[in-house]
């Protein structure tokens, strides 16, 4: 049943990718491709649907032996950690393809390596075997690499590159982290479950942890190894931009939750006030640096940096509550994000800018883009936190769950919310209000181009007013996670927090 | 001594493989005397079959029941069936891609595949041989040949260069591994054979002494040559320039397998009693490899350097196998080497392919060629990235083999090194992916611009298509289903006398020295 969600992307994009034109025509490939994502999606939904709350295990597992001597074996599963995760993908791939132009050049390569990550990214949530994780964690570094430095903006070279050699870092730390793993522990196979750390000495799994940390840190990404993401998310093209901050980042933090704190409850604890400052200090600094910035694709991108600081916050927390906050932060910036790239994108397609100085007026009903900015305004709002919306309430429960463990960088997060709402208001003043240029005469908006952010705003607006529909996936798979942190650990970290 | 005993003593069975190469090697050279030119056609072919032929013989030699042949001086056992597996078939692509390639350059195809199949029948020889003499007279048979080989193409300034240097150079370490040969043989008492060897000295009691040191740097120093590892790396670079491409297919394959093949056999089981020492001798060689491998690799502008330093740095991964000294260490190895062959041979097969249609090698010249050759740049992405570990590829899976064994051996350090150094080696190898497929149709290099018109039905060109279609296939599905290859690699160890007992003696060898500390 979860293999669909792998191998139908996958082997569609070997299909598009190598089959000549009379197949599937140039021209059909955009069509074709929106089929099969919708496919996936739907079949995600039905996923969804089948999906029993009440169980904080995986379901839906699947197994397969494959490769003994490595201890590799295809082994899936999901549970609430990545049920969400999983339906971001597949919404997000649909909007991907969606609201990519129609005449992209070379559309057979562009369409087969978006549905190839797609089918990755699914595996990789999906997988319950550390290798087999790793595989498809790796798989998504070529395609995103081609794609940025194919059909990016004008540095995407550099971009490219960089994006490259970031990601095949984490992913050689992760891999050595890996292996360590599961040598020390003993075991003879990477599955999940096989992989015990309990029984290593406290220096080793904190080594370990730390691998963790600093690999998934990467892609999350935390502050100092953030420098290749505004190039990545500002040269890659809107629908690019979208896959990348909505659904790759969230393979960094759904990683760090995982496998640091799902398999090193002990030295989570010890490392999480570390963490929790870590990410109040990514959370402040997203933020002021993206008030600095004039451009705003930019903007966007260090919002995101900001936004993922409180994820790491709510982990490092680890209260029930906490938890289930950072899934849903999770979730609700893989939509948000989206939202604005998608308007982004439309915004230059149109205007032909991203300069804050340049943009004007956007509002102006006639000669503007009125939807348009009313939907960034939107966004914006619901980037910054603004209650009715899903980014209040994800952060919100944040907030409320890490308050109790960490007060200050609790506070820090919130002060840094406030200056999301800064950078926000800034964004929107020059873009939106003010007056048009007179010379200014920009294209139709078509219905077509409108519908993902539609489909997004009200996802967006339903999640804000009935937040159950977001909180209660994680719910049971949350606590029952945080079950397995011993509560002598617990006392030493408010113990910590307390002398902070 | 009566017939029946010398007969099993001979054990002649066991080089069936061998007889089959030497038969077709000399047909071909026969019927080229008779035939003369017009027979070009189709003798490629015939070595074809002939190689198929030795490699199907191999397969029913495999868990023979008495592997040793000849009073001792061959072992046929499973690991050197692997090896000569392996080099048989690095043979049978190398000639897939040469007939082309040889005829254009306006040489005789029939010569060329004869002294290829004599370097294909030394390195055979070689991975079996458990003899000093024999050890030295296969390596010899193959070196000759590759120098022939490297000149082979006489009216190019840059292959009599490499042939010139690769002699030199290959001589003078053939004549130190000769000198450390000779040693062994006096320390361990007029011994010749290898398990022989081990005993001797062991009898000798000159365990650990400066002669077996000396003896073991020595011999290093002859096999490092065989399978480049840097510090003893020159040649490669100019040598993978000057020579024709098909050689250096062969050489980056073959030969090297047949170096490593040298490398276990040797080491495991003549020197048991100083496996600290070669172990932590190797340990630099692979770090030197994969550090000078990886760096200067990224300053390259040729093809064919580059991928010189690819398989320096290619070596010094697969070291980590032979230093990790487990069963698992070994059968990575092997499974390395075995993946190895499919990718670096499909990416050897695009390059001759490039050059024959374009006549250039330089990096830069690729830009652009997706719109031209699709094939071509498929399986020239697909064997780089696989070179580099992407998954799924094959060289993902040799690669976490490799590691995975590292680490359970405890080679931390090398391990993370060679991680390190990977993610070096994805930089230079994407750089001509992006070469390939990123630029757009207006960077079109000159070249690429005025490519010819696809044509595989040109003679010659029907030969280098299967093969370019046969190891991209399996660059691409080896890593997936891997599991026959996992088992072959694994049985060959576990079956394999020599590392069983290796293991053993060199448990027992920790001890000795603390027993007896007035031997050193």
């Amino acid at each position: 049943m979860l293999s669909v969600l792998i191998w139908i992307p996958i082997l569609s994009a070997i299909i598009i990718g190598f089959l000549p034109g009379k197949v599937v025509p140039a021209s059909r490939v955009r069509l074709v491709s929106l089929t099969i994502a919708g496919i996936v999606l739907l079949w995600n939904l039905f996923i969804l649907l089948k999906f029993d709350i009440s169980n904080p295990g995986m379901q839906f597992r699947e197994y397969l032996p494959w490769n003994e001597t490595l201890g590799l074996s295809y082994q899936l599963g999901v549970d609430g950690l990545s049920i969400l995760m999983l339906i971001l993908n597949s919404l997000l791939t649909w909007i991907a393809i969606y609201s990519s132009d129609k005449d992209t050049h070379r559309p057979r390569l562009f369409y087969s390596l978006i549905l190839l990550i797609s089918g990755g990214v699914a595996g990789a949530f999906l997988a319950e075997n550390l290798l087999l994780f790793f595989l498809f964690y790796e798989l998504e570094l070529i395609p995103f690499y081609l794609l940025i430095s194919i059909w990016g903006g004008e540095k995407r070279a550099y971009a490219g590159i960089k994006f490259l050699i970031y990601t095949a870092v984490s992913g050689a730390l992760i891999l050595a982290t890996f292996l360590g793993m599961v040598f020390l522990t003993g075991s003879t196979s990477f599955a999940f479950d096989a992989v015990s750390t309990q029984t290593l000495s406290a220096g080793l799994q904190f080594i370990l942890l730390v691998g963790i940390i600093l690999g998934f840190g990467i892609k999350i990404p935390l502050v100092p190894f953030h420098t290749w993401l505004p190039d990545a998310y500002v040269e890659a093209s809107a629908p690019i931009a979208i896959l990348l901050g909505g659904v790759l980042a969230k393979l960094g933090t759904y990683g760090l939750l995982r496998f640091g704190m799902g398999m090193f409850p002990e030295a989570w604890s010890v490392v999480a006030p570390t963490l929790a400052i870590w990410g109040a200090i990514s959370a402040i600094y997203g933020a002021v640096i993206a008030i600095a910035q004039k451009d705003i694709k930019r903007m966007v991108a260090y919002s995101s940096i900001g936004h993922m600081g409180y994820v790491l916050l709510a982990s490092a927390s680890s209260t029930a509550l906490a938890l289930v906050g950072a899934v849903s932060q999770m979730f609700s910036h893989g939509l948000i994000l989206a939202i604005l790239f998608h308007l982004v994108g439309i915004v230059e397609a149109k205007v032909g800018t991203r300069e804050l100085d340049k943009l004007n007026g956007l509002m102006s009903p006639i000669r503007g883009l009125p939807l348009i900015s009313a939907l960034l305004v939107l966004s914006g709002m619901a980037s910054a936190g603004i209650p009715g919306l899903t980014g209040f309430i994800a952060e919100f429960i944040v907030f409320q769950g890490s308050f109790s463990v960490f007060p200050l960088p609790t506070l820090l997060c919130v002060a840094s919310s406030g200056l999301t709402a800064v950078y926000f208001v800034i964004l929107l003043n020059r873009t939106c209000f003010g007056k048009l240029d007179n010379l200014a005469y920009y294209p139709k908006v078509v219905w077509a181009e409108k519908i993902p952010a539609l489909v997004l705003a009200s996802l967006i607006i339903f999640l804000g007013i009935q937040p159950n529909w977001l909180v209660r996936w994680s719910e049971n798979t949350t606590t029952a996670m945080i079950a397995t942190i011993p509560p002598i650990e617990k006392t030493i970290v408010s113990q910590v927090a307390l002398k902070q | 001594m009566d017939f029946a005993n010398l007969a099993s003593q001979l054990n002649a069975g066991t080089i069936l493989p061998e007889g089959i190469v030497i038969i077709t090697l000399m047909a071909v050279l026969i019927v080229d005397l008779i035939l003369g030119r017009t027979s070009s056609r189709w003798i490629g072919y015939l070595a074809i079959a002939g190689l198929l032929a030795a490699i199907v013989a191999l397969c029913f030699k495999w868990d023979a029941i008495n592997p040793i042949a000849f009073s001792g001086s061959f072992n046929g056992d499973d690991l050197s069936i692997v090896f000569r597996g392996i080099i048989a078939l690095s043979a049978v692509v190398t000639i897939l891609m040469s007939i082309r390639y040889i005829e254009q350059s306006g040489t005789a195809l029939a010569e060329f595949i004869a002294i290829l199949l004599t370097a294909t029948l030394g390195g055979m020889f070689l991975s079996g041989a458990s003899e000093l003499v024999m050890i030295f007279i296969s390596l010899e048979t193959l070196s000759i040949s590759s120098y022939l080989l490297t000149g082979y193409t006489k009216r190019d300034p840059r292959s009599n260069e490499a042939a010139l240097k690769y002699l030199l150079i290959g001589a003078s370490s053939t004549a130190v591994f000769l000198y450390g040969v000779s040693l062994l043989y006096g320390l361990s008492g007029g011994q010749t054979e290898l398990g022989a060897i081990a005993n001797g000295i062991a009898q000798a009691n000159v365990g650990q002494s400066l002669g077996l040191v000396i003896a073991l740097v020595f011999v290093i120093a002859g096999i490092g040559f065989k399978i480049s590892a840097a510090p003893f790396h020159q040649w490669t670079p100019d040598v993978y320039e000057g020579a024709p491409t098909p050689v250096i297919a062969f050489l980056s394959v073959g030969s090297k397998a047949a170096g490593f093949a040298l490398a276990i056999r040797l080491l495991t089981t003549a020197f048991p009693l100083v496996a600290e020492e070669w172990r932590f001798v190797f340990t630099a060689l692979a770090v030197l490899s994969m550090i000078l491998g990886n760096v200067v690799a990224l300053a390259q502008t040729s093809m064919k350097r580059m991928l010189a330093y690819s398989s320096i740095a290619q070596a010094g991964f697969v070291m980590i196998g032979l230093i990790a000294g487990t069963d698992a260490g070994y059968a990575s190895m092997i499974f390395y080497l075995l993946v190895y062959l499919f990718m670096n041979l499909c990416g050897f097969t695009c390059v001759i392919l490039f050059s024959l249609r374009t006549g250039t090698d330089q990096i830069t010249e690729y830009s652009g060629l997706y719109q031209k050759d699709p094939l071509l740049t498929l399986a020239l992405s697909l064997s780089l990235l696989s070179l580099g570990g992407i998954p799924p590829l094959a060289g993902f899976f040799g690669k976490i083999y490799l590691f995975w064994a590292g680490w359970q051996a405890g080679l931390y350090w090398l391990v993370l090194l060679g991680l390190v150094t990977s993610v070096v080696s994805i930089y230079y190898y994407i750089r001509v992916v992006k070469m390939m497929v990123v630029k757009e149709p207006q960077e079109m290099s000159d070249v690429v611009k005025n490519y010819p018109e696809i044509r595989w039905n040109l003679p010659g060109f029907r030969p280098l298509q299967v093969g370019l279609i046969v190891t991209l296939i399996a660059t691409t599905l080896a890593g997936i289903l891997s599991n026959p290859l996992f088992t072959l690699a694994n049985n060959s160890v576990t079956h394999t006398a020599i590392l069983q007992t290796a293991a053993v003696v060199s448990n027992q060898v920790s001890v000795i020295p603390a027993e007896k500390p007035e031997g050193l």
